[in-house]
Protein backbone atom coordinates (compact mmCIF):
# COMPACT_ATOMS: atom_id res chain seq x y z
CA UNK A 1 0.00 0.00 0.00
CA UNK A 2 3.25 2.22 1.04
CA UNK A 3 4.72 1.60 -2.85
CA UNK A 4 0.96 2.50 -4.19
CA UNK A 5 0.43 5.41 -2.55
CA UNK A 6 3.89 6.70 -3.49
CA UNK A 7 3.76 5.55 -7.18
CA UNK A 8 -0.03 7.39 -7.04
CA UNK A 9 1.38 10.87 -5.39
CA UNK A 10 4.40 11.31 -7.99
CA UNK A 11 2.48 10.00 -11.16
CA UNK A 12 -0.16 12.42 -10.11
CA UNK A 13 2.26 15.14 -9.59
CA UNK A 14 3.69 14.05 -12.92
CA UNK A 15 0.35 14.11 -14.67
CA UNK A 16 -0.07 17.65 -13.29
CA UNK A 17 3.70 18.44 -14.60
CA UNK A 18 2.82 17.46 -17.87
CA UNK A 19 -0.71 19.47 -17.94
CA UNK A 20 1.60 23.05 -17.16
CA UNK A 21 3.88 21.84 -19.98
CA UNK A 22 1.13 20.78 -22.48
CA UNK A 23 -0.56 24.62 -21.36
CA UNK A 24 2.23 26.40 -21.78
CA UNK A 25 3.56 24.70 -25.01
CA UNK A 26 -0.17 25.51 -26.70
CA UNK A 27 0.39 29.05 -25.90
CA UNK A 28 3.80 29.54 -27.23
CA UNK A 29 5.77 29.85 -23.62
CA UNK A 30 8.56 27.26 -22.79
CA UNK A 31 6.95 26.09 -19.43
CA UNK A 32 8.02 24.63 -16.75
CA UNK A 33 9.95 21.20 -16.94
CA UNK A 34 7.47 18.39 -16.40
CA UNK A 35 9.07 17.14 -13.36
CA UNK A 36 8.34 20.65 -11.96
CA UNK A 37 5.22 20.13 -9.36
CA UNK A 38 7.43 16.99 -7.90
CA UNK A 39 10.23 19.64 -7.45
CA UNK A 40 7.64 21.99 -6.34
CA UNK A 41 6.30 19.17 -3.39
CA UNK A 42 9.89 17.77 -2.35
CA UNK A 43 11.06 22.16 -2.33
CA UNK A 44 8.25 22.84 0.07
CA UNK A 45 8.75 19.82 2.15
CA UNK A 46 12.36 21.26 3.56
CA UNK A 47 11.36 25.23 3.23
CA UNK A 48 11.09 27.45 6.73
CA UNK A 49 7.33 26.69 8.16
CA UNK A 50 5.21 28.73 10.18
CA UNK A 51 1.48 29.50 11.24
CA UNK A 52 0.27 32.77 10.97
CA UNK A 53 -0.34 34.95 13.99
CA UNK A 54 -3.91 35.48 12.85
CA UNK A 55 -4.93 31.33 12.08
CA UNK A 56 -6.96 29.33 13.77
CA UNK A 57 -3.53 27.09 14.37
CA UNK A 58 -5.76 23.43 15.11
CA UNK A 59 -7.91 23.85 12.24
CA UNK A 60 -4.99 25.38 10.14
CA UNK A 61 -2.45 22.28 10.68
CA UNK A 62 -5.34 19.65 10.68
CA UNK A 63 -6.91 20.88 7.15
CA UNK A 64 -3.94 19.38 5.64
CA UNK A 65 -3.32 16.27 7.19
CA UNK A 66 -7.40 15.56 6.36
CA UNK A 67 -6.51 16.08 2.81
CA UNK A 68 -3.96 13.90 2.51
CA UNK A 69 -5.89 11.66 4.67
CA UNK A 70 -9.61 11.15 2.84
CA UNK A 71 -7.16 11.07 -0.70
CA UNK A 72 -5.44 8.29 0.87
CA UNK A 73 -8.54 6.36 1.61
CA UNK A 74 -9.68 6.98 -1.69
CA UNK A 75 -6.66 5.53 -3.07
CA UNK A 76 -7.36 2.28 -0.77
CA UNK A 77 -11.20 2.31 -1.80
CA UNK A 78 -10.38 2.35 -5.57
CA UNK A 79 -7.60 0.15 -6.27
CA UNK A 80 -9.82 -2.38 -3.93
CA UNK A 81 -12.55 -2.26 -5.81
CA UNK A 82 -14.78 -0.26 -2.92
CA UNK A 83 -18.24 1.90 -3.02
CA UNK A 84 -17.85 4.24 -5.95
CA UNK A 85 -20.29 6.34 -3.63
CA UNK A 86 -17.27 6.93 -1.27
CA UNK A 87 -15.40 8.03 -4.08
CA UNK A 88 -18.09 10.88 -5.06
CA UNK A 89 -17.97 11.44 -0.71
CA UNK A 90 -14.83 12.06 -0.63
CA UNK A 91 -14.77 14.19 -3.71
CA UNK A 92 -17.49 16.22 -2.49
CA UNK A 93 -15.55 16.58 1.29
CA UNK A 94 -12.48 18.10 -0.51
CA UNK A 95 -14.56 21.26 -0.97
CA UNK A 96 -14.61 21.12 2.90
CA UNK A 97 -10.84 20.68 2.62
CA UNK A 98 -10.58 23.61 0.73
CA UNK A 99 -12.97 26.00 2.38
CA UNK A 100 -10.65 25.36 5.47
CA UNK A 101 -7.66 25.58 3.95
CA UNK A 102 -9.13 29.56 3.26
CA UNK A 103 -10.73 30.33 6.43
CA UNK A 104 -8.59 28.79 8.66
CA UNK A 105 -5.56 31.73 8.25
CA UNK A 106 -7.65 34.86 8.86
CA UNK A 107 -6.34 36.36 5.13
CA UNK A 108 -8.54 37.44 3.11
CA UNK A 109 -7.43 35.95 0.16
CA UNK A 110 -7.63 32.62 1.24
CA UNK A 111 -11.59 33.64 2.86
CA UNK A 112 -12.74 34.32 -0.52
CA UNK A 113 -10.84 31.62 -2.04
CA UNK A 114 -12.68 29.46 0.00
CA UNK A 115 -16.15 31.02 -0.45
CA UNK A 116 -15.42 30.90 -3.50
CA UNK A 117 -15.04 26.85 -3.53
CA UNK A 118 -18.39 26.52 -1.52
CA UNK A 119 -20.06 28.54 -4.35
CA UNK A 120 -19.15 26.55 -6.60
CA UNK A 121 -20.04 23.45 -5.25
CA UNK A 122 -22.67 22.86 -8.19
CA UNK A 123 -19.60 20.95 -9.66
CA UNK A 124 -20.61 18.46 -7.92
CA UNK A 125 -24.21 17.70 -8.74
CA UNK A 126 -22.84 16.55 -12.49
CA UNK A 127 -21.20 13.49 -10.93
CA UNK A 128 -23.86 12.20 -8.35
CA UNK A 129 -26.02 12.11 -11.71
CA UNK A 130 -23.21 9.88 -13.34
CA UNK A 131 -23.02 7.64 -10.38
CA UNK A 132 -27.30 7.58 -10.94
CA UNK A 133 -26.95 6.80 -14.44
CA UNK A 134 -24.35 4.15 -13.54
CA UNK A 135 -26.32 2.52 -11.31
CA UNK A 136 -29.42 1.92 -13.38
CA UNK A 137 -27.63 0.04 -15.46
CA UNK A 138 -24.95 -2.09 -13.34
CA UNK A 139 -27.48 -2.44 -10.63
CA UNK A 140 -24.37 -1.77 -8.25
CA UNK A 141 -22.16 0.67 -7.09
CA UNK A 142 -19.01 -1.32 -6.32
CA UNK A 143 -16.45 -0.49 -8.62
CA UNK A 144 -15.29 -4.29 -8.89
CA UNK A 145 -19.02 -4.94 -9.80
CA UNK A 146 -18.69 -1.96 -12.47
CA UNK A 147 -15.66 -3.20 -14.15
CA UNK A 148 -17.40 -7.15 -14.29
CA UNK A 149 -20.85 -5.29 -15.66
CA UNK A 150 -18.01 -4.12 -18.37
CA UNK A 151 -15.60 -7.31 -19.05
CA UNK A 152 -19.66 -8.74 -20.15
CA UNK A 153 -21.08 -6.16 -21.99
CA UNK A 154 -18.30 -3.94 -22.90
CA UNK A 155 -16.99 0.32 -21.96
CA UNK A 156 -19.89 2.21 -20.43
CA UNK A 157 -18.48 4.83 -22.20
CA UNK A 158 -20.22 3.62 -25.25
CA UNK A 159 -23.59 2.62 -23.37
CA UNK A 160 -24.12 5.91 -21.43
CA UNK A 161 -21.37 8.64 -22.99
CA UNK A 162 -23.18 11.44 -21.65
CA UNK A 163 -22.63 10.51 -18.03
CA UNK A 164 -19.16 9.80 -19.13
CA UNK A 165 -19.17 13.74 -20.56
CA UNK A 166 -20.67 14.45 -17.19
CA UNK A 167 -17.65 13.21 -15.23
CA UNK A 168 -15.08 14.79 -17.62
CA UNK A 169 -16.31 18.36 -16.57
CA UNK A 170 -15.95 17.52 -13.17
CA UNK A 171 -12.17 16.13 -13.97
CA UNK A 172 -12.01 19.66 -16.13
CA UNK A 173 -13.58 21.44 -13.08
CA UNK A 174 -10.51 20.13 -10.53
CA UNK A 175 -7.56 20.78 -12.85
CA UNK A 176 -4.90 24.18 -12.56
CA UNK A 177 -5.90 26.39 -14.96
CA UNK A 178 -9.26 25.90 -15.87
CA UNK A 179 -12.54 27.49 -16.60
CA UNK A 180 -13.39 26.44 -13.56
CA UNK A 181 -10.29 27.24 -11.27
CA UNK A 182 -12.23 30.12 -9.86
CA UNK A 183 -10.89 29.20 -6.57
CA UNK A 184 -7.16 29.99 -7.03
CA UNK A 185 -7.70 32.67 -9.28
CA UNK A 186 -4.84 35.33 -9.79
CA UNK A 187 -6.97 37.94 -8.63
CA UNK A 188 -6.99 36.16 -5.26
CA UNK A 189 -3.03 35.22 -5.35
CA UNK A 190 -3.20 31.71 -5.00
CA UNK A 191 -6.70 31.52 -3.57
CA UNK A 192 -7.68 29.41 -0.84
CA UNK A 193 -3.88 27.86 -0.17
CA UNK A 194 -2.35 31.63 0.10
CA UNK A 195 -1.42 31.36 3.22
CA UNK A 196 -0.15 28.06 3.27
CA UNK A 197 3.66 27.75 2.99
CA UNK A 198 6.54 25.11 3.89
CA UNK A 199 5.62 21.83 4.42
CA UNK A 200 1.98 22.67 4.96
CA UNK A 201 1.88 23.51 1.02
CA UNK A 202 4.11 19.91 0.46
CA UNK A 203 1.11 18.60 2.05
CA UNK A 204 -1.45 20.08 0.05
CA UNK A 205 1.02 19.60 -3.23
CA UNK A 206 0.93 15.56 -2.26
CA UNK A 207 -3.38 15.92 -2.07
CA UNK A 208 -2.98 17.23 -5.33
CA UNK A 209 -1.04 14.75 -7.03
CA UNK A 210 -2.98 12.10 -5.18
CA UNK A 211 -6.77 13.68 -5.70
CA UNK A 212 -5.52 13.55 -9.86
CA UNK A 213 -4.11 10.34 -9.64
CA UNK A 214 -7.51 8.82 -7.95
CA UNK A 215 -9.90 11.14 -10.26
CA UNK A 216 -8.73 9.51 -13.25
CA UNK A 217 -8.20 6.21 -12.50
CA UNK A 218 -12.07 6.22 -11.31
CA UNK A 219 -12.86 7.60 -14.52
CA UNK A 220 -11.11 4.81 -16.54
CA UNK A 221 -12.26 2.04 -14.69
CA UNK A 222 -15.97 3.64 -14.12
CA UNK A 223 -16.07 4.23 -18.48
CA UNK A 224 -13.46 1.73 -20.00
CA UNK A 225 -13.58 -1.39 -17.17
CA UNK A 226 -10.23 -2.98 -16.33
CA UNK A 227 -7.30 -2.57 -18.47
CA UNK A 228 -3.63 -3.59 -18.11
CA UNK A 229 -1.81 -1.57 -15.85
CA UNK A 230 0.38 -0.09 -18.51
CA UNK A 231 -2.65 0.65 -20.84
CA UNK A 232 -4.35 2.75 -17.24
CA UNK A 233 -1.20 5.22 -17.25
CA UNK A 234 -1.36 5.68 -20.92
CA UNK A 235 -4.95 6.11 -20.80
CA UNK A 236 -4.53 8.59 -17.57
CA UNK A 237 -2.00 10.36 -20.29
CA UNK A 238 -4.22 10.85 -22.73
CA UNK A 239 -6.98 12.10 -20.40
CA UNK A 240 -4.61 14.90 -18.90
CA UNK A 241 -3.41 16.05 -22.70
CA UNK A 242 -7.07 16.29 -23.62
CA UNK A 243 -7.59 18.42 -20.03
CA UNK A 244 -4.74 20.80 -21.00
CA UNK A 245 -5.95 21.47 -24.61
CA UNK A 246 -9.53 22.50 -23.47
CA UNK A 247 -8.12 24.44 -20.69
CA UNK A 248 -5.43 26.33 -22.51
CA UNK A 249 -7.77 27.17 -25.24
CA UNK A 250 -10.57 28.63 -22.72
CA UNK A 251 -10.42 31.46 -20.37
CA UNK A 252 -11.32 31.22 -16.68
CA UNK A 253 -14.70 32.30 -16.17
CA UNK A 254 -16.08 34.68 -13.31
CA UNK A 255 -17.44 33.22 -10.35
CA UNK A 256 -20.75 33.68 -11.24
CA UNK A 257 -20.39 32.70 -14.75
CA UNK A 258 -18.73 29.30 -13.75
CA UNK A 259 -21.44 28.68 -11.18
CA UNK A 260 -24.16 28.99 -13.93
CA UNK A 261 -22.62 27.11 -16.79
CA UNK A 262 -22.35 24.16 -13.99
CA UNK A 263 -25.96 24.51 -13.24
CA UNK A 264 -27.17 24.32 -16.71
CA UNK A 265 -24.87 20.91 -16.87
CA UNK A 266 -25.88 19.72 -14.08
CA UNK A 267 -29.79 20.23 -14.95
CA UNK A 268 -28.95 18.67 -18.26
CA UNK A 269 -27.47 15.53 -17.15
CA UNK A 270 -30.55 15.60 -13.92
CA UNK A 271 -33.04 15.50 -17.61
CA UNK A 272 -30.66 12.80 -19.19
CA UNK A 273 -30.47 10.44 -15.75
CA UNK A 274 -34.68 10.94 -15.79
CA UNK A 275 -35.56 9.53 -19.28
CA UNK A 276 -32.76 7.08 -18.88
CA UNK A 277 -35.00 5.80 -15.91
CA UNK A 278 -38.33 6.13 -17.13
CA UNK A 279 -36.87 4.43 -20.37
CA UNK A 280 -34.98 1.59 -18.59
CA UNK B 1 -28.52 -2.46 -4.41
CA UNK B 2 -28.76 -2.87 -0.69
CA UNK B 3 -24.87 -2.52 -0.06
CA UNK B 4 -24.36 0.89 -2.61
CA UNK B 5 -22.35 1.85 0.24
CA UNK B 6 -20.05 -1.39 1.06
CA UNK B 7 -20.86 -4.05 2.77
CA UNK B 8 -22.19 -3.65 6.37
CA UNK B 9 -19.04 -3.63 8.89
CA UNK B 10 -21.34 -4.11 12.06
CA UNK B 11 -24.86 -3.53 13.47
CA UNK B 12 -25.62 -1.79 16.94
CA UNK B 13 -29.15 -2.18 17.81
CA UNK B 14 -31.25 -0.46 20.32
CA UNK B 15 -34.51 -2.41 20.64
CA UNK B 16 -35.98 -1.59 17.11
CA UNK B 17 -33.99 1.11 16.17
CA UNK B 18 -30.65 -0.19 14.24
CA UNK B 19 -27.44 1.45 13.95
CA UNK B 20 -25.07 0.55 11.07
CA UNK B 21 -21.44 1.08 9.92
CA UNK B 22 -20.85 0.70 6.39
CA UNK B 23 -17.17 1.85 4.32
CA UNK B 24 -19.58 4.79 3.15
CA UNK B 25 -21.44 5.94 7.05
CA UNK B 26 -18.50 5.22 9.01
CA UNK B 27 -16.25 7.54 6.62
CA UNK B 28 -18.84 10.23 6.87
CA UNK B 29 -19.29 9.77 10.82
CA UNK B 30 -15.50 9.94 11.14
CA UNK B 31 -14.91 13.25 9.11
CA UNK B 32 -18.14 14.77 11.11
CA UNK B 33 -16.19 12.83 14.33
CA UNK B 34 -12.80 14.58 13.30
CA UNK B 35 -14.25 18.22 12.67
CA UNK B 36 -15.68 18.12 16.01
CA UNK B 37 -12.77 17.71 17.77
CA UNK B 38 -11.31 20.21 15.59
CA UNK B 39 -14.23 22.91 17.19
CA UNK B 40 -13.31 21.24 20.60
CA UNK B 41 -9.31 22.26 20.33
CA UNK B 42 -9.30 25.18 17.54
CA UNK B 43 -9.29 28.88 18.85
CA UNK B 44 -11.24 30.94 16.05
CA UNK B 45 -8.92 32.94 13.58
CA UNK B 46 -8.58 37.17 13.48
CA UNK B 47 -10.07 37.95 10.09
CA UNK B 48 -7.69 40.45 8.39
CA UNK B 49 -9.86 43.02 6.49
CA UNK B 50 -8.80 45.99 4.47
CA UNK B 51 -9.38 49.49 5.94
CA UNK B 52 -11.31 51.27 2.61
CA UNK B 53 -9.79 54.47 1.85
CA UNK B 54 -6.76 53.97 4.08
CA UNK B 55 -3.38 52.55 4.33
CA UNK B 56 -4.30 49.99 7.21
CA UNK B 57 -6.31 46.85 7.96
CA UNK B 58 -8.19 45.86 10.95
CA UNK B 59 -8.52 42.25 12.24
CA UNK B 60 -12.14 40.67 13.55
CA UNK B 61 -12.16 39.20 17.10
CA UNK B 62 -15.05 37.04 18.32
CA UNK B 63 -15.98 38.11 21.76
CA UNK B 64 -15.42 34.97 24.16
CA UNK B 65 -19.35 34.65 24.98
CA UNK B 66 -19.70 34.84 21.36
CA UNK B 67 -17.07 31.80 20.98
CA UNK B 68 -18.37 29.79 23.96
CA UNK B 69 -22.00 29.73 22.27
CA UNK B 70 -21.17 29.35 18.64
CA UNK B 71 -18.56 26.48 19.59
CA UNK B 72 -21.42 24.87 21.62
CA UNK B 73 -23.95 25.03 18.87
CA UNK B 74 -20.69 23.50 16.29
CA UNK B 75 -20.48 20.58 19.25
CA UNK B 76 -24.32 20.13 18.89
CA UNK B 77 -24.11 20.20 14.89
CA UNK B 78 -21.56 17.74 14.83
CA UNK B 79 -22.96 15.32 17.23
CA UNK B 80 -26.40 15.79 15.07
CA UNK B 81 -24.46 15.11 11.71
CA UNK B 82 -22.54 11.71 13.68
CA UNK B 83 -26.30 10.81 14.28
CA UNK B 84 -27.57 11.41 10.82
CA UNK B 85 -24.82 9.60 9.13
CA UNK B 86 -25.15 6.17 10.91
CA UNK B 87 -28.85 5.91 11.77
CA UNK B 88 -31.06 2.83 10.10
CA UNK B 89 -33.66 4.77 10.96
CA UNK B 90 -36.00 7.13 8.49
CA UNK B 91 -37.52 8.95 11.31
CA UNK B 92 -34.14 9.13 13.39
CA UNK B 93 -32.69 10.60 10.53
CA UNK B 94 -35.45 13.58 9.63
CA UNK B 95 -34.65 14.37 13.57
CA UNK B 96 -31.15 14.52 13.28
CA UNK B 97 -31.15 16.72 9.88
CA UNK B 98 -33.47 19.02 11.38
CA UNK B 99 -31.39 19.29 14.43
CA UNK B 100 -28.50 20.15 11.96
CA UNK B 101 -30.50 22.70 10.46
CA UNK B 102 -31.57 24.41 13.66
CA UNK B 103 -27.50 24.28 15.00
CA UNK B 104 -26.47 25.72 11.36
CA UNK B 105 -29.05 28.46 12.24
CA UNK B 106 -27.36 29.16 15.69
CA UNK B 107 -23.92 28.86 14.61
CA UNK B 108 -24.25 31.59 11.95
CA UNK B 109 -27.17 34.17 13.67
CA UNK B 110 -24.37 34.83 16.61
CA UNK B 111 -22.25 36.61 14.55
CA UNK B 112 -22.57 39.96 15.91
CA UNK B 113 -23.13 41.45 11.78
CA UNK B 114 -26.36 42.88 10.60
CA UNK B 115 -25.54 41.39 7.16
CA UNK B 116 -24.67 38.42 8.37
CA UNK B 117 -27.52 37.89 10.70
CA UNK B 118 -30.00 39.03 7.54
CA UNK B 119 -28.84 36.22 5.91
CA UNK B 120 -29.22 33.81 8.91
CA UNK B 121 -32.54 34.82 9.23
CA UNK B 122 -33.79 33.79 5.82
CA UNK B 123 -31.68 30.99 6.05
CA UNK B 124 -33.70 29.68 9.34
CA UNK B 125 -37.14 30.14 7.58
CA UNK B 126 -35.91 28.36 4.79
CA UNK B 127 -34.36 25.58 7.26
CA UNK B 128 -37.74 25.68 9.48
CA UNK B 129 -39.97 25.26 5.96
CA UNK B 130 -38.01 22.69 5.05
CA UNK B 131 -38.83 20.48 7.97
CA UNK B 132 -42.37 19.73 6.94
CA UNK B 133 -41.45 17.95 3.70
CA UNK B 134 -39.00 16.04 5.62
CA UNK B 135 -41.08 14.84 7.56
CA UNK B 136 -43.73 14.52 5.34
CA UNK B 137 -42.10 11.97 4.08
CA UNK B 138 -41.17 10.27 7.03
CA UNK B 139 -44.77 10.25 7.92
CA UNK B 140 -45.61 8.89 4.04
CA UNK B 141 -43.25 6.23 4.59
CA UNK B 142 -44.60 5.02 7.49
CA UNK B 143 -48.26 4.87 6.99
CA UNK B 144 -47.39 2.78 3.06
CA UNK B 145 -44.94 0.58 4.38
CA UNK B 146 -45.70 0.32 7.83
CA UNK B 147 -41.78 0.57 8.89
CA UNK B 148 -39.58 3.66 9.15
CA UNK B 149 -36.12 0.95 9.10
CA UNK B 150 -34.06 1.35 6.17
CA UNK B 151 -32.77 -2.25 6.42
CA UNK B 152 -36.24 -3.41 6.19
CA UNK B 153 -37.15 -0.87 3.44
CA UNK B 154 -33.63 -1.81 1.16
CA UNK B 155 -34.67 -5.67 1.16
CA UNK B 156 -37.28 -3.81 -1.95
CA UNK B 157 -40.20 -5.73 -0.95
CA UNK B 158 -42.09 -2.88 -0.15
CA UNK B 159 -42.51 0.18 -2.42
CA UNK B 160 -41.71 3.44 -0.99
CA UNK B 161 -43.56 5.98 -2.87
CA UNK B 162 -41.83 8.03 -4.78
CA UNK B 163 -43.47 11.20 -4.01
CA UNK B 164 -41.85 10.08 -0.11
CA UNK B 165 -38.50 10.23 -1.92
CA UNK B 166 -39.13 13.46 -3.14
CA UNK B 167 -40.46 15.13 -0.25
CA UNK B 168 -37.55 13.90 1.62
CA UNK B 169 -34.55 15.07 -0.61
CA UNK B 170 -36.88 18.51 -0.80
CA UNK B 171 -36.70 18.80 2.93
CA UNK B 172 -32.89 18.40 3.30
CA UNK B 173 -32.23 20.64 0.44
CA UNK B 174 -33.85 23.08 2.82
CA UNK B 175 -31.89 22.33 6.00
CA UNK B 176 -28.97 22.26 4.15
CA UNK B 177 -27.02 25.24 4.16
CA UNK B 178 -24.14 24.50 1.63
CA UNK B 179 -24.49 23.78 -1.63
CA UNK B 180 -27.96 25.52 -1.76
CA UNK B 181 -28.17 28.74 -0.02
CA UNK B 182 -24.07 28.86 -0.65
CA UNK B 183 -24.97 32.07 -2.79
CA UNK B 184 -25.29 33.95 0.69
CA UNK B 185 -21.56 34.64 0.81
CA UNK B 186 -22.05 36.62 4.40
CA UNK B 187 -22.39 33.82 6.28
CA UNK B 188 -19.68 31.46 4.57
CA UNK B 189 -16.94 34.29 5.35
CA UNK B 190 -18.11 35.23 8.77
CA UNK B 191 -15.45 35.05 11.19
CA UNK B 192 -14.81 31.90 12.97
CA UNK B 193 -13.19 29.24 10.74
CA UNK B 194 -13.93 26.26 12.99
CA UNK B 195 -17.88 26.73 13.41
CA UNK B 196 -18.51 28.11 9.76
CA UNK B 197 -16.35 25.00 8.58
CA UNK B 198 -19.29 23.03 10.29
CA UNK B 199 -22.07 24.49 8.57
CA UNK B 200 -20.88 23.81 5.50
CA UNK B 201 -19.66 20.10 6.43
CA UNK B 202 -22.84 19.17 7.83
CA UNK B 203 -24.70 20.68 5.03
CA UNK B 204 -22.62 18.30 2.56
CA UNK B 205 -22.86 15.34 4.79
CA UNK B 206 -26.72 15.38 4.97
CA UNK B 207 -26.48 15.82 1.52
CA UNK B 208 -24.35 12.69 0.80
CA UNK B 209 -26.43 10.63 3.25
CA UNK B 210 -29.83 11.48 1.90
CA UNK B 211 -28.58 10.38 -1.69
CA UNK B 212 -27.77 6.72 -0.35
CA UNK B 213 -31.07 6.78 1.45
CA UNK B 214 -32.78 7.67 -1.78
CA UNK B 215 -30.83 5.08 -3.46
CA UNK B 216 -31.37 2.41 -0.59
CA UNK B 217 -34.96 2.95 -0.79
Amino acid sequence: MIAELLFATFFGLLLLGIHRKVIARIQRRPGPPVWQEILHMLKFSFKTTWVPNTASAALFVGVVLVAIGIWTAALFVVTSGGSLLVIFAIYMLHKIVEHGFGLSSGSPYGKFGGVRSVISAASEIPLIVSVAAIAIFTKSLLISDIVAYQTLHGPLLLTIPPAAVAMYVVLISKMPFGPFSIVESKELVSGYKTEHFGVWRAGLEICNGLKTYVLLLTFILVFAGGLPFWLILLAMLLITLSLSFVCALSPMLSPYDSVTIQTIIAGLMVAYVAILGVVS
Amino acid sequence: MNEIGGAPLFFLEFGDIVIYFSPFTITLFLLALVFSVFVLVSRPERQIDIAFGADAFYAKVISLSELKFRRFMSIACGLACMGAMVTGDLFDFTLFVSLVGICNVGIVAAVKSRHVQNAAYQYGLVALAGTVPMFAAAAMVAATTGTLSMLELAEGTIQVPLAARALLVLGVMGEGMAPFYAAKAEMFRAPGAPYVIMCSLSSLLIFLRVAEVILVL
